[in-house]
């Protein structure tokens, strides 16, 4: 593998796909540009400018395949590319955190894969450091084991350790089962992702479409009766939720989690395969969310909080480690994973003069918003009473769910807004902590804390609302690195 | 254990902050006497004039003598070995703590306002938030960013 390879043809293919999806915007407006191509009259210049463009497309694909290669070499990976600006990267393979792989349709009838490579520091934060786009599974394979080689090779003899590590020993920890896949899908909040989707849809339709008529049409729609506007919603509004149950199970299709050494591998999809490393000693924090319709179902997912090197867009959903579990499985499952989490704690609890205070909080506009839409829409805004009800139960369960609990090393909080959340942290992972405090809380001694985490490029925010005073000046007391002796340990 | 952080900023940020709120109070100046003439060539409502004076009053009362006087009094600070702390906030007081080994850089500040009144703004980063203390003495700022540099040992792999 020290001679220069360079990758699949299929790249080529992939590059010309991916070039058209870039610039699909002025393909679009060169194709209206010459809009009466079907009626006889053909503009010749306009097409020219079509074909040449496709043609530079096409050829940039091909030469930036056949200009792209990579090869290994003194513990460095190597990659040239760039036809008149050559282009050389070289990664030293102690720098890279882990390799991903992954699977589109054009990949897989040939057995190929795409390989991100990300390291510690990238730079440019929205990309992986750098992407071979197509090459032989066996390849990576072969790739990824020669990093971890070199890499074993490297601490070991850093700390002179003579034992020489088996370089794969990958061990399957956790599978989705498929009844899990289809509750997760049925219960997903993808409904509105899909519905925003046809939204978006449709505004463009209108612009095609000739609006005057459509709208005495739908004038006349009204005479007809509400009931079919809202039939029509309906159906549309299950297409959509019948698409975005169909999509989540293609993507999570054969969910897996494989320990390997220090990284956690995750392997998901099923159209598009994909493969994502975390490395152990990067995780930052455990959240667990509950949504409104799995809490009482007794479901909840689990994410890791990374510090993760190049985050790529999407990243919330590669980083879902139990995508949907049963609540009480997750200590057990966790365990085999992370042993250093605990996940069923004590709970302590906010004080009851705080649930008047979570109430208010949730739905003090709701009733602020009652009070015009019943007068000016007589009839029918009194249903907004109903709203403010419902966000008044939230605001009480939201007293509820609330909770904290402190041991040795971890701090556990949990909250809800809308989906009840539970994040699980360590001492030595918090950025920082802050407890807030308004003028009326002081008087009854309550307060709130909110502590931060590094979750890829930015920060993830845990909080408990109004608790006792003296809780959370326990908590900030634990957090203080005020013994020097016990501060030393910790590093 | 739980006092309030040693340090105040400094006293010239007093004056400073009532710089800005006549700033903003000047700018709605500005659009009201736009409105007024509005109200005298078009003949819109005498009433906005009423509004407009009322909000400038408000403006004077709060954002030039209120607002920095209470800012000031809350805004404290303490630096120590091992941590910073920091408290602010008028109607939400805000207490965080951000643990020396956490801090990864700390830069100053210093716009055209704040250098004529010899101060600098110092902003403390880690690797998820950044924190600032603003409105301090110049050289009070230069050595706390390089007391504060000296201190922050980063331990990498925890981040």
């Amino acid at each position: 593998m020290f001679e220069p390879k360079r990758l699949h043809p299929v790249s080529a293919v992939i590059n010309f796909v991916k070039g058209l999806k870039d610039s699909a915007l002025p393909i679009i407006a060169l194709i209206f540009l010459n809009g009466n191509i079907f009626s006889g009259e053909v503009e010749w210049i306009p097409l020219l400018i079509t074909i040449g463009f496709l043609l530079l497309v096409l050829g940039g694909g091909v030469i930036r395949w056949l200009r792209f290669s990579y090869r290994v070499e003194q513990g460095e990976l190597r990659i040239e590319h760039g036809l008149i600006l050559r282009k050389k990267r070289y990664i030293p393979f102690h720098r890279i955190q882990s390799l991903d792989f992954s699977e589109g349709i054009f990949h897989r009838p040939f057995n190929l894969v795409k390989v991100s490579i990300e390291t510690a520091g990238s730079g440019d934060l929205q990309k992986a450091e750098a992407e071979l786009t197509a090459i032989k599974r066996e390849d990576a394979d072969e790739l990824e084991t020669i990093i971890s080689r070199e890499k074993n090779k490297r601490t070991i003899e850093e700390e002179g350790i003579e034992e020489d590590r088996v370089v794969s020993s990958r061990e399957k920890v956790y599978e989705m089962k498929m009844k899990d896949i289809v509750v997760m899908a049925i219960t997903s909040g993808g409904v509105g992702v899909v519905l925003s989707g046809v939204g978006v849809f449709a505004s463009q339709l209108t612009e095609v479409l000739p609006l005057g008529t459509i709208y005495s049409e739908f004038l006349a729609w009204l005479r007809i009766g509400v009931l079919v506007v809202a039939f029509a919603a309906f159906v549309i509004l299950l297409i959509a939720y019948g698409i975005s149950i169909l999509l989540t199970i293609l993507r999570y299709a054969n969910f897996s989690v494989f320990l390997d050494a220090d990284d956690l591998v995750i392997t998901r999809g099923w159209l598009e395969k994909k493969q994502m490393t975390i490395p152990l000693n990067r995780i930052q924090g455990l959240r667990i969310d509950e949504n409104l319709i799995r809490q009482p179902l007794g479901y909840a997912s689990v994410t890791l909080i990374s510090a993760g090197g190049a985050i790529q867009q999407g990243a919330e959903h590669q980083l879902r480690l139990l995508p949907l579990i049963k609540k009480r499985e997750i200590e057990k499952v966790l365990h085999q994973m992370i042993s250093d989490y605990d996940f069923d704690v004590e709970w302590n609890r906010p004080p009851s003069r705080s649930m008047r205070r979570y109430i208010l909080r949730h739905s003090w506009f709701a009733w602020v918003a009652v009070i015009p839409l019943s007068i000016f829409l007589f009839p029918y805004g009194l249903l907004a009473i109903l709203a403010a009800i419902a966000f008044t139960g939230i605001g009480f369960l939201a007293y509820k769910d609330a909770g904290w609990n402190l041991s040795d090393q971890q701090l556990t909080l949990k909250s809800r807004f809308i989906n009840k959340q539970t994040f699980i942290m360590k001492r030595k992972r918090i950025q920082s902590a802050a407890v807030t405090q308004t003028i009326l809380q002081k008087r009854v001694d309550l307060e709130s804390i909110r502590v931060t985490l590094k979750s890829g490029v930015g920060g993830a925010v845990a909080r408990c609302l109004y608790l006792d005073q003296q809780d959370t000046r326990q908590m900030m007391h634990w957090y203080r690195p005020n013994d020097t002796v016990e501060k030393r340990s910790d590093l | 254990m739980w006092r309030e952080p040693a340090q105040r900023i400094s006293e010239r940020a007093l004056s400073l902050w009532r710089v800005y709120g006549a700033i903003q109070a000047g700018v709605t100046l500005l659009v009201s006497i736009a409105v007024g003439g509005a109200v005298y060539f078009w003949d819109w409502p005498e009433w906005l004039l009423a509004i407009a004076a009322g909000i400038i009053l408000m403006e004077l009362i709060l954002s030039v003598w209120l607002i920095p006087d209470l800012r000031w009094k809350r805004w404290r600070y303490e630096v120590t070995e091992q941590d910073i702390e920091l408290q602010h906030g008028i109607f939400i007081i805000q207490r965080t703590l951000v643990p020396m080994v956490r801090v990864q850089h700390v830069d100053t500040e210093q716009g055209p306002l704040l250098r004529k009144y010899r101060l600098s703004t110092i902003s403390i980063s880690t690797a998820a938030t950044v924190h600032k203390i603003p409105a301090l003495d110049e050289q009070e700022a230069e050595e706390l960013r390089r007391s504060i540099s000296s201190l922050a040992r980063v331990a990498e792999d925890d981040v």
